[in-house]
């Protein structure tokens, strides 16, 4: 028997384990106002998939996903404060406070929802796929395609503070009444709202981990460990990048859907850099390499931070900026892989008892 | 549109160069000799603030000495920083980015913790605080001043590296660190005081910045993206980031005079995303450098 932590069945376990405990919380709890947090954290968990996916699997440090997460956010913004627009009052407030006395192009595609929800999760995904594109073309990489996402964050960021009168700028914008689909309503405050955040997380989930094991993400994964080799065995490797970096862009933009449906509320704060990195800060203590640890990851830390980090949010975010050091510095794979260690340190355990193993047991591809 | 104003805009487009400039210095020496992403530089300059903040206001020393011991204080903070964590890091560029950026937090929130979330301010002489004028051009003496110690930091720095027995070694181990090591260099002490020098530089621009704009934990965070985008489209190289800066500054000004500041910035940001598109190594770089 070798290392559990390899073990396909044992992940997939692990995953349903993980899951059902998610699944009985609405059961147990009745505060509304709590499911929704924990129903946020999900939207964190997702993000947190989306960076383990592109940076775990595919070796792209995106310090920008607020780019693709900020982007589905303002779709879905828009979209609400289109719905709560009449045929007596066509125009949003926003519009109206900043002497525009018309609804601009920008917001033609979001007065209907099913085409603003297909721009919101669109336009993020059609972004990172033409931003990729050019990037992985020009063999921009590793830290450089870090900075580059920062300085597109940046200039999204500043634009969006700057288009006042599109935007609501500083204020952002915030939709006075909740989602509609049809006829149904989507109470925020509800075990509704977080079943939807809990089953974009399963199905986000399920299908990323399909495509870590797929032959797709065997050569993401080749191409994150050297790309140079990948290259010259003949794969495009640009093309390999972009496709994965747009999926996590995709996920990213799902997530910001769903955190203005909880939230009703968008601002560009949801495109800071702080914001953005601390994305990248949840997968790198979860561990990178593992999905479902990147996601602990976000749950752990954003958990931590309104619990504790309310009274004291100097001290908690000194403190984690130190242990974020300690992880760098001495577990680059983060805590997921004190669980592989540990694993594997139990099946080298029972090896030596039994002894009897086969030599040469075939090796596991990593998770 | 007259002549007047113009001329206006390429001057107030020289001193947002210098300030871009002075910003990307400590960095450019850092990752161009040692390949570290440093995203504390940013926490650096507001240490280099706060440093000058806490002389002047605790000790009484005058705001002019303030600048050079910005520099040596925060050069010992960038010391023990690389001595403590940077050094273990020199193979794993991604990871400097990261753990620096987990410093960068340690330092502003442990500043936050001290001196608290209001802003400070940096008391400067009379007659920096006034302004003058050429024809029709009004200019603060300060931005004056910002322009004069860049450019005899840029001066300093150029002596230290291409006149110094110092600067030969910094340069051999950018350029073969195994080689240069084999000639007897210590590469390790070069990282260590190159890292301290840039650091040093940080603090300076700190002290600087700390008169333009108020002195707040947050204040180094709007620098890192600008300086780190000056290094990367200067193809981490210092007539680069000089050259870069220069070109970014005046087209700041140029493009604000046109439409207004932050779109100016949006514009810049594209036109760095595109440039690289078609220059991926920058302006000035070595043929078989890491990037």
């Amino acid at each position: 028997m070798g290392n559990l932590y390899y073990n396909k069945t044992a992940q997939w376990i692990a995953y349903a384990a993980f899951f059902a405990a998610l699944a009985i919380i609405p059961m147990r709890i009745d505060d509304d106002f709590l499911l929704n947090q924990l129903a946020t954290y999900g939207v964190y968990g997702l993000l947190a998939l989306s960076i383990s996916l592109c940076w775990g699997f595919g070796g792209i440090l995106n310090l920008g996903q607020g780019i693709a997460f900020g982007l589905g956010a303002y779709g879905m913004a828009m979209t609400m404060q289109m719905q709560s627009q009449t045929v007596e009052n066509p125009i949003p407030p926003i519009m109206l406070n900043n002497g525009l006395d018309y609804l601009p192009y920008l917001w033609w595609p979001f007065q209907n929802t099913a085409s603003g929800l297909i721009f919101a999760l669109g336009i993020p995904t059609l972004f990172c796929a033409v931003f990729g594109r050019i990037m992985f073309k020009a063999r921009v990489s590793g830290a450089f395609f870090a900075i580059m996402t920062l300085a597109m964050l940046s200039a999204f960021y500043t634009i969006i503070l700057d288009q006042q009168a599109y935007t609501g700028g500083v204020n952002g914008i915030t939709p006075p009444s909740p989602l509609r689909l049809g006829s149904f309503e989507i109470d925020p405050y509800s075990s509704v709202g977080y079943w939807v955040v809990f089953f974009a997380l399963l199905i986000a989930t399920v299908v990323a981990k399909l495509i870590t094991q797929s032959s797709f993400g065997l050569v993401t994964q080749a191409i994150r460990d050297d790309a140079e080799r990948v290259r010259f065995l003949g794969y495009s490797v640009s093309g390999y990048e972009t496709v994965i970096y747009s999926i996590s862009g995709f996920i990213a933009a799902i997530a910001g859907c769903l955190w203005v449906m909880l939230v009703q509320y968008v601002s560009p704060a949801q495109l800071d850099v702080g914001f953005s990195i601390s994305m990248v800060i949840w997968a790198a203590i979860g561990g990178r390499m593992s999905l479902i640890g990147s996601i602990i990851g976000a749950f752990v830390i954003q958990g931590g931070q309104s619990y504790l980090g309310d009274a004291f949010l100097s001290t908690w975010l000194l403190f984690l900026g130190g242990f974020f050091i300690l992880v760098v510095r001495f577990l680059p794979n983060g805590l997921a892989s004190l669980v592989e260690a540990g694993l594997g340190l139990i099946a080298t355990k029972s090896k030596t008892a039994t002894s009897h193993e086969p030599n040469g047991a075939k090796p596991f591809p990593a998770e | 549109m007259e002549f007047g104003s113009v001329l206006n805009a390429l001057i107030l487009g020289l001193s947002i160069a210098s300030i871009w400039l002075i910003a990307a210095l400590g960095l450019t020496i850092i990752y161009g000799a040692a390949g570290v992403i440093n995203m504390a530089h940013g926490a650096l300059i507001m240490l280099g603030a706060y440093s000058a903040y806490m002389l002047q206001h605790y000790v009484g020393v005058p705001y002019l000495l303030c600048i050079p011991a910005s520099f040596v204080i925060v050069a010992v903070v960038g010391l023990i920083l690389e001595r403590g964590l940077i050094q273990y890091l020199y193979n794993r560029p991604l990871d400097t980015l990261l753990a620096t950026y987990g410093v960068a937090l340690v330092l502003v929130q442990g500043v936050r913790l001290i001196f608290g979330s209001d802003p400070k301010y940096l008391a400067v002489p009379e007659i920096f605080s006034s302004s003058f004028m050429i024809g029709s051009v009004s200019i603060s003496t300060f931005r004056v001043i910002v322009l004069a110690v860049t450019a005899l930091l840029v001066f300093g720095i150029w002596v230290l590296f291409y006149k110094t027995r110092f600067g030969v070694q910094v340069r051999a181990v950018m350029q073969n660190k195994e080689m240069a090591a084999s000639f007897g260099i210590n590469a390790s002490r070069v990282y260590m005081l190159t890292f301290a020098l840039g650091a040093g530089l940080a603090g300076v621009a700190g002290s600087l910045f700390g008169v333009l704009n108020i002195v707040l934990p947050t204040m180094g965070d709007s620098y890192v993206v600008q300086a780190f985008l000056m290094v990367v489209v200067g193809g981490g190289s210092l007539a680069g980031t000089i050259i870069a800066s220069f070109a970014s500054g005046e087209l700041q000004s140029m493009f604000a005079f046109f439409t207004n500041d932050t779109f100016a910035r949006f514009l810049i940001f594209v036109l760095i995303v595109v440039f690289l598109r078609f220059k991926p190594q920058g302006l000035f770089a070595k043929a078989g450098v890491r990037r």
